[in-house]
């Protein structure tokens, strides 16, 4: 429903955004994932329309030719900044009035919203007493009040603590039933946690792109990971010399051999050990996680 | 229109949430009524400072009213014209250099209400400290000196009030220009300082110059009747303010908010 | 000088007083309320109460930090 093409973006004759095109379906929740300075805050500025692309489209299905894309989006920058003299409900209803609400709609969103982000008891407070995660929940109200079709989250919890950051995650899952989520992070896990589906940028491109399952799969192979009382060298080689075991590394905890045919490799690491008398302390089956693949797509 | 009410109403709640409201019509009024007061005193106070021998008479011709009102408008012209840069200069700038901008621009809203609303909301607060800092002085000017028509102090404020919406409308321009709010006023008051050069040097031939609009509303209180090169000031420094303001559009929207 | 012309001096200054009263009453008010001024807030304080008519106009035009 959301589409963008060859979308590029020059700073000084310096491409910050080369050449990315993918599509969001309705109702979907993307990460964004990138190192910092891979082009994500660019990407996201230029969807809200605050930049202006050197080339590429943006359309949205379902837009009535020539409107304002603005009116479909929400968007909520890294560092929100509101007026600290205005109440967060002022503030609301503000935004809301902007965006073609009527006053008493406006009123009866900003209400909403304040509860659902769960700063109600704050809204009417002065936005210069509220804390970071407070601002944080109020810049997601605001981007939610005239209900887009989709809102855009620039790095929503990197600048919480740990508590914040859940209970933002939280509220962000919620947003799933209403809207289409786009948020960028440098993050791997909180992508995991709340995304459907990954675009992974770096150095200005997108490199990779799916959903989760489909991206698991393509990246994902077994593993088994070994500890012994003891370790010696010779294990390493008895073990690269089984079948069905690919390539065989140390470190610190134990040994990780990436593996084949898991069934296969499993039966053999066992004979193996219980041949040899080995002291196994650990074994355990388990997959390459996302974090292997964003790293190798990365570096490639 | 409805977005355009919208962003004037909170401006206007920021100027009573800030106090403009009651300390800028408060300084007008000081600036107005200073000279005015300063002057119908001053043999009183060099009296009772005792500073004149005996014998000396110390002569300080009448001053007629209008050019005590006069001189109301040329404090105007300088401190109240600072004042208004100083308040205008982070209009545009300083939301953008705060980041507020972004907040309000990924909204559906027009750069060109956006900007033609605070320019208004502006105008009026700064109108209003001034009408009411005139009628202050007009008072004073009546009671000290001599009376002065109402219509004149009326068609003085009026036609003064053209140069103040060209001072909003100049730096307000430069606030879309500029991302700093100090570097706006500053171009701003070299602005006026240059343009305030050209009309002493050429003001034979710059008759219709914006900066002469006070020497015309001086001939109008002496001659009773608005003369043609008031019309024709007034009329220029319109246009101008008007031009100012679409080339503020014009700006705004081919600056990125980065 | 003539005692009555203290008197009308007085009487027509007086607004004058009201209005400087006014306006720092005002100014210390908005120094109540603001959290971050430029510079110590103590500092204001003392320019909006010894420097007469300027320090309140001074702290409203460049003491706050407004957004």
């Amino acid at each position: 429903m959301f589409h963008v093409q060859n979308l590029t973006k020059k700073f000084d004759r310096t491409a910050v955004v080369k050449d990315i095109s993918f599509s969001l379906e309705k109702g979907n929740c993307v990460a964004l994932l990138g190192a910092n300075g891979a082009g994500k805050t660019t990407t996201l500025r230029m969807l809200s329309g605050l930049l202006k692309p050197n080339g590429g489209s943006i359309t949205f299905e379902g837009a009535e030719p020539g409107a304002d894309i603005r009116s479909y989006i929400g968007y909520l920058p890294q560092y929100p900044v509101f007026h600290s003299w205005m109440t967060g409900k002022e503030f609301l209803v503000y935004v809301g009035q902007l965006a073609h609400l009527t006053k008493q709609e406006a009123t009866e969103r900003a209400e909403y919203y304040l509860e659902r982000v769960g700063i109600a008891n704050v809204g009417n407070q002065k936005v210069g007493k509220y804390s970071g995660g407070m601002k944080q929940r109020l810049g997601i109200a605001q981007a939610m009040i005239h209900k887009p079709k989709m809102i855009m989250l620039d790095e929503p919890v990197s600048s919480l603590d740990p508590i914040g950051r859940r209970e933002v995650l939280t509220l962000m899952e919620e947003l799933k039933e209403d809207t289409t989520v786009l948020f960028s992070t440098h993050i791997l896990t909180d992508a995991e946690e709340i995304s459907d589906a990954l675009l992974v940028m770096h150095h200005g491109e997108i490199l990779e792109q799916g959903s989760l399952a489909s991206l698991r799969d393509k990246y994902q192979s077994a593993k088994i990971e070994l500890a012994f009382k003891t370790f010696e060298e010779e294990q390493l080689e008895a073990l690269k010399a089984l079948p069905g075991i690919g390539e065989v590394t140390a470190n610190r905890d134990g040994i990780i051999c990436l593996v084949d045919d898991t069934e296969q490799a499993r039966q053999a690491i066992l004979t193996k050990v219980t041949q040899e008398n080995w002291a196994l302390t650990d074994f355990s089956v388990s997959k390459t996680t996302l974090e292997d693949m964003f790293m190798e797509v990365v570096n490639k | 229109m409805k977005q355009f009410m919208t962003i004037m109403r909170k401006e206007f709640l920021e100027y009573w949430r800030n106090f403009s409201w009651i300390w800028v019509p408060v300084v007008f009024i000081f600036l107005s009524i200073m000279d005015p007061l300063t002057t119908y005193y001053m043999p009183i106070i060099l009296d009772s400072v005792g500073g004149l021998p005996e014998g000396a008479v110390f002569e300080i011709p009448e001053l007629p009213a209008p050019e005590v009102l006069m001189m109301s408008l040329s404090e105007i012209s300088m401190f109240g014209v600072l004042i208004i840069i100083l308040l205008t200069m982070g209009t545009i700038a300083g939301e953008r250099k705060s980041g507020i901008a972004e907040l309000v621009l990924v909204k559906p809203v027009k750069y060109p209400i956006y900007i033609t609303a605070k320019w208004l909301a502006k105008i009026k607060l700064f109108l209003t400290a001034f009408i009411i800092g005139m009628l202050v002085s007009w008072y004073y000017v009546n009671l000290l000196f001599d009376t002065i028509p109402f219509t004149d102090w009326l068609l003085t404020v009026i036609f003064y009030s053209f140069w103040l919406v060209f001072v909003v409308s100049l730096t307000i321009f430069y606030s879309t220009l500029l991302k700093n709010p100090g570097l706006v006023a500053a171009v701003s008051v070299g602005t006026l300082i240059g343009m305030s050069i050209i009309n002493s040097i050429f003001s034979h031939h710059l008759t219709w110059f914006p900066n002469s609009l006070s020497s015309h509303i001086l001939e109008l209180h002496k001659s009773g009747s608005i003369p043609s090169e008031l019309w024709g000031t007034a009329f220029v420094t319109i246009v101008l303010s008007i031009g100012l303001l679409f080339l503020s559009f014009f700006t705004f929207q081919k600056k990125e908010l980065a | 000088m003539e005692l009555a012309e203290v008197g009308e001096l007085l009487e027509l200054l007086l607004p004058l007083f009201i209005l400087q009263f006014i306006l720092m009453i005002a100014a210390l008010i908005a120094w109540v309320k603001t959290d971050q001024t430029k510079g110590p807030k103590w500092v204001w304080l003392l320019i909006i109460i010894l420097a007469n008519l300027v320090g309140p106009i001074l702290f409203f035009i460049i003491g706050r930090r407004q957004d």
